[in-house]
């Protein structure tokens, strides 16, 4: 037992130490191990270059095999990338392998190492990992410039949304580093005290002349270097669209394409994306110089298909687009050429063009395009070089354009550009009869017929419409017919017919030839038939009219009215059949009355009135407010009445009036109602329900009570404008009585007035006799008999008063000098038998002052005497004058003797005359003390009769100063006025 | 503000027309000496300040932010080729009306150089436009001062063989680089213009004629 166990052990040894020895003989006969082993860098692609070889490789043998490799970056712990790399291998071959960074190398450095295991099926399983080579260590940072600061990589070029590293190296670690992203702080991850990288995360395009990124190595506040790079961001390049291809000719090629976005970039980091053609059938290539289309030979005349790739290439990304298609497929036509009208008529015209020949067998496929009158047709035709059109159903006198584009008939690809070309067609006679109607004024012996027309449309008038004829025909009586030619534009012409029936045709002419003509009648009978108005109610929409059919035979019916405020007639033919229509058009206005006549045409073509009808499109309230007149004011009433107010000329049918009355009363009046006004103050309103009713008599009312009124009309619409209320106020009850007795008692004093009126010779002579006139007097005559015939009687005007003698009274009468005049006038007389001087007023251009005598007291006696004197009684007259004028006898003497003599002896410049008072005071000369010292008439003075006295008698000498002083009697005022 | 720089550049573009038919007036009348071409070029000078502003505003927008952000001021590590503007006060007024000129004339002829590449990179028609005007001003402008050397009897300086600035689009410089040039070839072109603006006036000063011929000037052309 224990030899067989001891046999066992030793057998497995053996075993193990045989397959020990196969392992090893294995290992030793293919080393694989990867040696020399050497990595470069690529600053610019930011990638590591790895080149081995692997020995012992079986001579003239390849091998399939795996390495694996390992980086590490800053130490060899810190593995960042772990892959395998398959490849096969020759004898002696050098193995390169480039691994990108997307740290810049500069900012760190690198190990590689690198292992490799066999993995070719010649080989038998198992197959060994073969050991690591030794870490290899990259570093650029040695061969970094001198300076302070670095920032990495330098102007990289990426598209729009990758992921960029960044990276600075800073010398000194004492400085403080930030970095700035246009503009903004951007934050990172150290990797090391001299090392800080920062991710950019899909980095979007700002500009194409790069993104700034700069860093700023400072010490406190001073900067102590500056560092950046240029990050060139381009745009992702997009693939080619709508790329096509076709020929015009069949000798070149023309292929287009959007382009889409330039992805150039500045500092000629990147030029526009180039786009290259390439033709798979022929294997030919072209770079294009232009970014959207690109032209290409056709060298090949058989060959038919094209196998077209277009490629857009710019530093980052290649894209292409490709198409296949028979040549034949893409044919764009050249646009026709040679596009004319032939035989051009009022209704058709012929139309002809060219296409560039293409081939012999070429047919082509035109498209014609009329347009005219807004409106457009289309027309196919095949063709093969020469085109022909016969376009027809053309409007006469017509502006037309016609244009052509042609395609090829057997594989359509696209139109041709079109070519075009205008023709007029000609006129013909307007085809329809102008639309034609009238207004009738019947006048004694005959009618005034206005003739109206409408304009032909362009359509009917086939061309300009030059002139209107016009042809009266009389019915009754045989005659000449009268034609009148009106030139257009006219649409009216005035005929004056006797009371005849007239046949009226008027055509349209252009220059062709007449329209068919349009005829009317005018009958014989006066158009004064009665008929009544109808009012009707418009809408926005028109006014819709309905009448009964007119018995008999009529060809139609003819609504007119007036267009306001244009006043134009204007007229709608309705059908025989029919019996109402919408007038409609926009002309309407609010607020205006239409009339409406409608009118029955008979098969002989006259119009009989049958209905008239009349509305608003919208009524309005009135715009107005009538003129109220209040009348028959009594203490209990009074009327109201706006007789003047026309209800036809308002802006809508007036319905009545609304009479608003306010007063003190609380109540109102029978009939009336409490209504609230717009500015809120409350009344009473009476409603008057017809138009015509224009007057209210207003009753029941307190006397001596006012009243405000206020009349307006209203309208279906609402009532007229607001307006301020009329003011009565009622009398008081008794006056009326107190003029049935004050007028009679006027009347009785006016009949009193005219009999002494009448009577007034008779009263004269009985009241207030005539005072005898001394011209007249007997003892004139008497005189001149005796004596003297030059004897003249002075006359009272003639006189200049000089001096008054005044004469007071103890009574308080009072008779002031002549320059008091005005308190003369004021004074009272108490006894108005004194005779009193006045001069009279503003008559100094005459002989002087005159004096007024007005004498109450005049002395019967002497009156009946005829002798022009006063005898005034004065108990204190000197006995001498006074004996003088006692009796008529000694004045008869006096004028004898004295008197009559010394007038004929008074001198030229002293003819005035001194009235010397019998009871005068001695006057002092002094004239300066007179003003302030008038003449106090004495106790009880009184005026005795005056005469004149010739000087000589009055006053011992007539000297100067005598004269001057008794002018000094007068206001010196009142003197020279 | 642009109101005043369209007013500005009016006026200045006046003054300049105004000039420009006074100078073969004042040949035919006799030598008026370098008065007149001096104010001419500080004119154009100040005529080409405002037009730089102008095309400066559009090329920075052009290379886009940060250069575009008015406070964008980084410390001048690179452009070390381009003429430095900027110089001491005191260094400044040290110097003679020839090394004044002479500084002036090399400092533009380098500018122009560089502009012409700047030209060659813009990428938009318009942009383009306005550099290349820009640059014929720029030529008018070293004309210019070649006149006033001249007419003051100076020589003009002599370019080095191999120093001639050639715009080379060169793969050592990274394209944030070739726009941190383009800024500070911008800023220093705007330096420079200040900077002969202030040169050109203190040379007019200088070479004002007296107040009497002044007079006689005036009245020859009708004044």
């Amino acid at each position: 037992m224990a030899l067989f166990v001891v046999f066992q052990t030793t057998f497995f040894l053996t075993l193990l130490s045989l397959r020990t020895y196969q392992s090893e003989v294995l290992a030793e006969r293919l080393p694989l191990t990867p040696v020399s082993l050497k990595v470069s860098t690529n600053s610019i692609h930011q990638s590591l270059h790895l080149q081995w070889t692997v020995h012992n490789l079986p001579y003239h043998q390849e091998l399939k095999m795996v390495f694996q490799i390992q980086i590490s970056r800053i130490e060899t712990s810190n593995v960042v990338w772990v892959g395998n790399y398959s490849t096969t291998v020759k004898w002696n071959q050098v193995l390169h392998w480039s691994w990108e960074s997307e740290l810049p190398l500069e900012c760190a450095t690198h190990f590689v190492r690198i292992k490799s295991v066999m993995d070719d099926a010649s080989f038998p399983e198992p197959n060994f990992w073969s050991n690591w080579s030794s870490w290899e260590e990259v570093s650029v940072q040695d061969s970094l410039e001198k300076g302070i600061l670095f920032v990495f990589p330098k102007d990289k070029l990426v598209e729009e949304g990758s992921n960029v590293t960044i990276c600075y190296v800073s010398r000194n670690i004492q400085n403080n580093v930030s970095c700035y992203l246009e503009g903004k702080q951007i934050h990172g991850e150290q990797l090391d005290p001299h090392v800080t990288a920062f991710n950019l995360n899909s980095v979007p395009f700002i500009r194409n002349r790069g993104t700034n990124i700069y860093c700023e190595a400072s010490q406190g506040n001073v900067s102590k270097g500056i560092e950046g790079i240029v990050l060139f961001v381009s745009k992702v390049l997009e693939e080619p669209k709508d790329f096509s291809c076709e020929t015009q000719d069949f000798k070149t090629l023309h292929c287009t394409w959007d382009p889409g976005t330039d992805t150039a970039l500045g500092w000629s980091k990147q030029p526009s994306q180039s786009y290259t053609l390439f033709e798979s059938f022929s294997g030919e290539k072209k770079l294009c110089t232009h970014k959207n289309w690109c032209n290409w030979q056709i060298t090949q005349d058989s060959q038919e298909t094209y196998n077209f790739t277009l490629i857009a290439e710019n530093y980052l990304r290649k894209r292409s687009v490709n198409i296949l298609f028979n040549l034949t497929h893409r044919v764009y036509l050249m646009n026709p050429f040679n596009v004319d009208f032939e035989n051009v008529n009022a209704t058709n015209a012929i139309m002809t063009w060219k296409v560039h020949s293409m081939r012999n067998d070429f047919t082509c496929l035109c498209q014609i395009e009329l347009h005219g009158e807004g409106k457009m047709m289309q027309y196919d035709v095949s063709i093969k070089v020469n085109g022909e059109y016969f376009l027809s159903e053309l409007e006469p006198a017509t502006e037309y354009m016609a244009r052509v584009r042609c395609a090829d008939a057997s594989h359509f690809w696209k139109w041709s550009e079109w070519s075009g070309q205008n023709f007029t067609t000609l006129e013909a006679a307007p085809s329809e009869a102008p639309d034609v109607w009238r207004s009738v004024n019947s006048e004694p012996g005959n009618h005034t017929v206005t003739l109206f027309w409408k304009p032909l449309s362009k359509l009917h008038a086939n061309g300009k419409i030059l002139f209107y004829n016009v042809v009266v025909e009389n019915l009754d009586k045989p005659s000449r017919s009268e034609l009148r030619s009106i030139p257009a534009p006219a649409n009216s012409t005035k005929l004056i017919l006797d009371r005849c029936s007239y046949q009226i045709c008027v055509t349209a002419n252009n220059s062709v030839g007449a329209s068919p003509a349009s005829i009317i009648v005018i009958s014989a009978d006066p158009e004064n038939k009665e008929v009544e108005e109808e009012r009707i109610a418009g809408t926005d929409g028109g006014f819709s009219l309905s009448w009964k059919p007119q018995p008999g035979d009529v060809i139609g019916y003819v609504v007119d009215w007036c267009d306001h405020p244009q006043d134009v007639l204007q007229w709608k033919n309705v059908g025989p059949n029919t019996t109402s229509t919408v007038i409609s058009t926009d002309a309407f206005r609010p607020g205006v009355r239409y009339d409406f006549r409608i009118y029955g045409l008979s098969t002989k073509r006259i119009a009989c009135l049958l209905e008239k009808k009349t509305g608003y499109s919208q009524e309005l309230a009135p715009s107005d407010n009538p003129h109220v007149l209040v009348d028959m004011l009594t203490s209990h009433s009074f009327t109201l009445s706006w007789k003047d107010y026309s209800t036809e000329s308002q802006p809508g049918f007036i319905q009545g009036y609304h009479v608003y009355l306010k007063s003190k009363a609380r109540q109102c009046h029978p009939r009336f109602q409490k209504a609230v006004l717009s500015d809120g103050s409350e009344c009473c309103k009476y409603k008057i329900d017809n138009p015509e009713e224009k007057a209210l008599i207003v009753d029941n009312l307190k006397p001596e009570s006012s009243y405000e009124i206020f009349v307006t009309p209203f309208t279906s619409a609402g009532e007229g404008p607001n307006a301020t209320f009329t003011k009565v106020t009622t009398p008081d009850e008794h006056s009326s009585m107190l003029i049935h007795i004050l007028l009679p008692m006027v009347f009785c004093v006016l009949l009193i007035m005219i009999v002494c009126y009448l009577k007034s010779q008779w009263i004269k002579e009985t009241c207030y006799p005539d005072i005898p006139d001394p011209y007249k007097s007997s003892i004139l005559s008497l005189i001149k008999f005796k004596e003297n015939p030059h004897l003249t009687i002075m006359n009272v005007s003639d006189c200049i008063p000089d001096a008054i003698e005044v004469v007071s009274k103890p009574e308080g009468t009072k008779i002031q000098i002549l320059g008091t005049r005005k308190s003369l006038t004021e004074t009272e007389l108490t006894k108005p038998n004194y005779l009193y001087l006045l001069p009279t007023e503003k008559n100094h251009s005459g002989p002087g002052p005159c004096i007024c005598f007005e004498n109450f007291t005049y002395n019967q006696a002497a009156s009946d005497s005829g002798f022009c004197g006063h005898v005034p009684v004065s108990p204190k007259a000197p006995p001498s004058m006074l004996g003088l004028m006692t009796s008529p006898e000694n004045v008869l003497k006096a004028l004898e003797k004295n008197y009559m003599n010394s007038l004929g002896e008074v001198p030229a410049g002293e003819t005035s005359l001194n009235y010397v008072s019998q009871l005068a005071s001695p006057m002092s000369g002094d004239k300066d003390s007179l003003p302030t010292n008038p003449v106090e008439p004495p106790y009880c003075s009184e005026y005795k009769m005056q005469m004149a006295v010739p000087l000589r008698l009055a006053l011992p000498r007539p000297t100067e100063n005598s004269s001057l002083s008794s002018i000094t009697l007068l206001d010196p005022g009142e003197h020279y006025r | 503000m642009d109101d005043w720089d369209s007013w500005g550049m009016l006026a200045c573009l006046c003054t300049v027309l105004w000039h420009l038919p006074a100078v073969p007036a004042l040949n035919r009348t006799g030598d008026p000496g370098p008065g007149p071409s001096i104010q001419k070029t500080y004119d154009l000078t100040r005529y080409l300040e405002h037009q730089l502003r102008s095309l400066a505003g559009t090329y920075l927008n052009y290379l886009g932010p940060p250069f575009n952000e008015p406070d964008f001021n980084p410390p001048r590590l690179g452009a070390e080729t381009l003429p430095r503007a900027t110089v001491d006060l005191e260094v400044w007024r040290s110097l003679n009306d020839r090394l004044r000129l002479t500084q002036n004339y090399e400092a533009y002829s380098h500018l122009l150089c560089y502009l012409r590449g700047l030209n060659r990179q813009a990428a938009t028609a318009e942009l383009r436009r306005s550099l290349a005007h820009f640059c014929t001003s720029l030529q008018g402008l070293l004309g210019s001062i070649a006149g006033v050397m001249a007419a003051l009897g100076y020589p003009l300086p002599q370019p080095l063989p191999g120093t001639e600035p050639t715009w080379t689009p060169g793969p050592a410089h990274s394209d944030f680089l070739q726009k941190m040039d383009d800024f500070w070839l911008l800023k220093e072109l705007q330096t420079w213009l200040w900077r002969s603006a202030k040169d050109f006036n203190r040379l007019k000063k200088k070479m004002q004629p007296p107040a009497a011929a002044v007079t006689l000037h005036l009245g020859a052309h009708g004044f």
